[in-house]
């Protein structure tokens, strides 16, 4: 692959810097960023082709402009919703490349993997550092060795895109920029979907690892999905309207209406129990040692037992 | 409540031993302290320029309790604490174990000292594939052990990450059955586990063969047939699990107490010692105010017995009269098996050990002299 072509893919790196370096700011470039972010917004983010050699430097260079609109916003809703389908269209272009860029993409993170006996293994630090928060990826049901972690190439990428995500989420400040960026961010604005629910979260009476999900949500950062399961059958439990619930979930970066209101209408149909907390420890989601076995019965303990937990 | 004269007393003797006690605090200059006496931490956000500026406030005002923070920060006497700009922080574990009574935990220090040994050998250093030189072993000074890890891959991490770490040390979240699965061929074979691998999958193998060979009946009385056991052994080194005439699932359930006894117990997750990026540790080699102990760096944790090896060392053999002011059950230490007292018994100990139960609040001082 050309290093064009790279830069176009993966516009965060160090030779798409290099290739935009002489690059002026203008209106085209502002309005593909622009468009950058309201398809992440719509959860529309894809794959593009591109054939000619500016259109891929103004590509490149959209990216940078987005990373500036969302600067001067600073708007965590919006930031971690545009990382989240970034990686992921990103890590639809990983798994097309093979495995030499895979590596180089993966080694910007730190994430080096090395052969021992044909398997392929990862530092600990760095493997915890980028997995995502599922049972599978847990350290305690992974094969290590000596400091390293047995991974397979597919759940590297997936490394990959988390790193690559936890990157385009870090974006510093900008207080003042030209003015086709504060008019961006003004379009944005109107165009954001208009039905953001705020949580409501009652006397904030919920058990510790409930409070710890909800305050993610509120903060709009992606959660796993056995942690959207965990957190839909709890406010289920505890009688939550339909439409309350979808509200919560509308502030999660990656929000789709139509699949949301179905999967919370169906766990509702099939009456799923709240899991215990052995299990919401497999998911490792506890975050507390309250001993109730399961969540749901917090609302058993008394004011002063509640209170000593929440510290 | 201890008596303000006894303090006084008692802080005096702590000055003299901070004036020579050896520290071993990396980076000291980047570290936050914190100092304590009504409870562990009275204040914080002190820092020092160096050991010796250290060592003249410890003389100087000798606090019952200094600690300093698990972190390197930029600026570690800035506050409130984003101002400090963190750089990193040592992974630490804190082990302790909680009993009845004022005096209880002290018989189960050894409980807490091997789940210490498995802690350093079997997860940090086997797992976590962490060097010796970066891995610190310290007594708490009262009811535990502390580890401080410094191996500077792990020192950036953050609270997440570390927490993930507790929780494999801990065994939350282990299922054992996953690490079997049966062979596609005819008849299936059960596949697991072997001994040399490593995590838990290789400790869950090694437990099941020592549990077979320690107290094969714990598991089946088959195994006590030494010829089956071994036929079985044999298998389980290559990691096949078939050599037996029992069914799967039932070899499986049996095996689960071999499980249970895989993760360290006692890690103290419930303050959050290892997650808390912020947090203050007692300062290894300093003096813990509840007990006048010292919170020893360890070398050689084999030999060392808190209750004899972390009093401190007085050249003069110094003596101490108290007054118990309360009953206190016998307890061993300084290596000999000090009886029961009663409220109102008057002694005369070798001054460290009379301090340890004046701080402990269960006597007074009524004496103290100096014996050549």
């Amino acid at each position: 692959m050309d290093g064009l072509d790279f830069a176009v893919r993966y516009p965060f790196s160090s030779e798409a810097r290099a290739f935009i370096g002489d690059l002026q700011l203008n209106e085209h470039i502002v309005e593909l960023g622009t468009e950058r972010i309201l398809k992440a917004l719509n959860g529309t983010a894809s794959a593009k082709v591109i054939y000619h050699e500016s259109d891929k430097k103004n590509e490149i260079a959209s990216f940078a402009a987005a990373r500036m609109i969302l600067g001067y916003m600073h708007n965590s809703f919006i930031t971690n919703k545009f990382a989240v389908n970034e990686s992921k269209v990103m890590h639809g272009y990983l798994n097309r490349d093979d495995d030499t860029t895979v590596d180089k993409i993966g080694k910007t993170f730190g994430i080096h993997t090395q052969k021992e006996n044909e398997r392929q293994m990862l530092g600990i630090p760095v493997y915890i550092s980028f997995s995502p928060k599922a049972p599978h990826y847990r350290l305690i049901n992974r094969r290590i060795f000596n400091g390293l972690v047995e991974i397979s190439n597919d759940e590297k990428k997936r490394l990959i895109e988390e790193a690559i995500k936890k990157h385009i989420e870090k974006i510093p400040m900008v207080s003042d920029p030209p003015v086709m960026i504060q008019d961006a961010a003004k379009r944005i604005i109107d165009e954001l979907p208009k039905h953001q629910t705020k949580i409501e979260v009652k006397d904030n009476d919920h058990p510790p690892c409930i409070m710890k999900l909800l305050e993610s949500v509120k903060k709009h950062e992606n959660l796993s999905h056995p942690a959207r399961w965990f957190l839909a059958t709890y406010l289920l439990a505890i009688s939550m309207e339909e439409e309350a619930i979808v509200g919560i979930y509308s502030n999660l970066p990656d929000f789709n209406e139509k699949i949301t209101r179905y999967q919370i209408s169906h766990a509702k149909k099939k009456g799923y129990s709240v899991p215990s907390c052995a299990t919401v420890t497999t998911y490792g989601l506890c975050c507390a040692i309250c001993r109730i076995g399961t969540p749901i019965r917090w609302h058993q303990l008394d004011k002063s037992n509640k209170e000593a937990l929440r510290k | 409540m201890i008596d303000g004269n006894d303090l006084q007393k008692i802080r005096a003797i702590f000055a003299k031993y901070y004036d020579t006690a050896e520290f071993k605090i990396a980076a000291l200059e980047q570290r936050e302290f914190g100092i304590g006496n009504r409870k562990k931490i009275d204040s914080r956000h002190l820092s020092f320029a160096n050991l010796s500026e250290f060592r003249n406030y410890l003389c100087n005002n000798t606090p019952l309790f200094v600690s300093h923070s698990t972190a390197y920060y930029e600026f570690p006497g800035a506050t409130p604490i984003q101002k400090k700009q963190r750089r990193g922080a040592d992974l630490v574990f804190d082990l302790d174990i909680h009993a009845e009574g004022k005096y209880g935990a002290y018989e189960k220090l050894d409980d807490v000292k091997q789940d210490l040994q498995r802690l350093a050998n079997d997860f940090i250093k086997n797992d976590f594939g962490i060097k010796k030189e970066h891995i610190l072993q310290v007594f708490s000074g009262n009811r535990g052990y502390h580890v401080h890890v410094r191996d500077p891959a792990y020192l950036d991490l953050g609270s997440e990450e570390r927490r993930e770490l507790v929780d494999y040390v801990m065994g939350q979240g282990l299922n054992y059955l996953d690490f079997f699965i049966e062979s596609d061929t005819k008849p299936a074979r059960l596949l697991g586990p072997r001994p040399d691998e490593g995590g838990y999958r290789g400790r869950f193998a090694r437990q099941t063969i020592k549990a077979l060979m320690e107290k094969p009946s714990e598991i089946s009385r088959i195994f006590s047939n030494k010829e089956k056991r071994d036929f079985f052994i044999s298998g389980v080194n290559e990691g096949n699990w078939s050599r037996m005439s029992f069914k799967y699932d039932d070899l499986k359930k049996r095996l689960a107490h071999v499980a249970e006894t895989l993760p360290v117990r006692c890690v103290d997750t419930d303050v959050g010692v290892t997650q808390d990026l912020s947090k203050l540790i007692r300062v290894p080699n300093s003096i813990h105010g509840e007990t006048g102990w010292i919170a020893k760096i360890i070398d050689d944790i084999e030999k060392f017995d808190p209750l004899k090896d972390a009093f401190i060392e007085t050249k003069n053999k110094e003596t101490m009269k108290i007054k118990f002011t309360e009953d206190v059950p016998e307890l061993v230490l300084m290596g000999e098996t000090k009886e029961a007292f009663k409220k109102d018994d008057e002694k005369e100990f070798p001054m460290p050990l009379a301090i340890f139960y004046v701080l402990k609040g269960s006597a007074n001082i009524s004496d103290q002299k100096s014996g050549k």
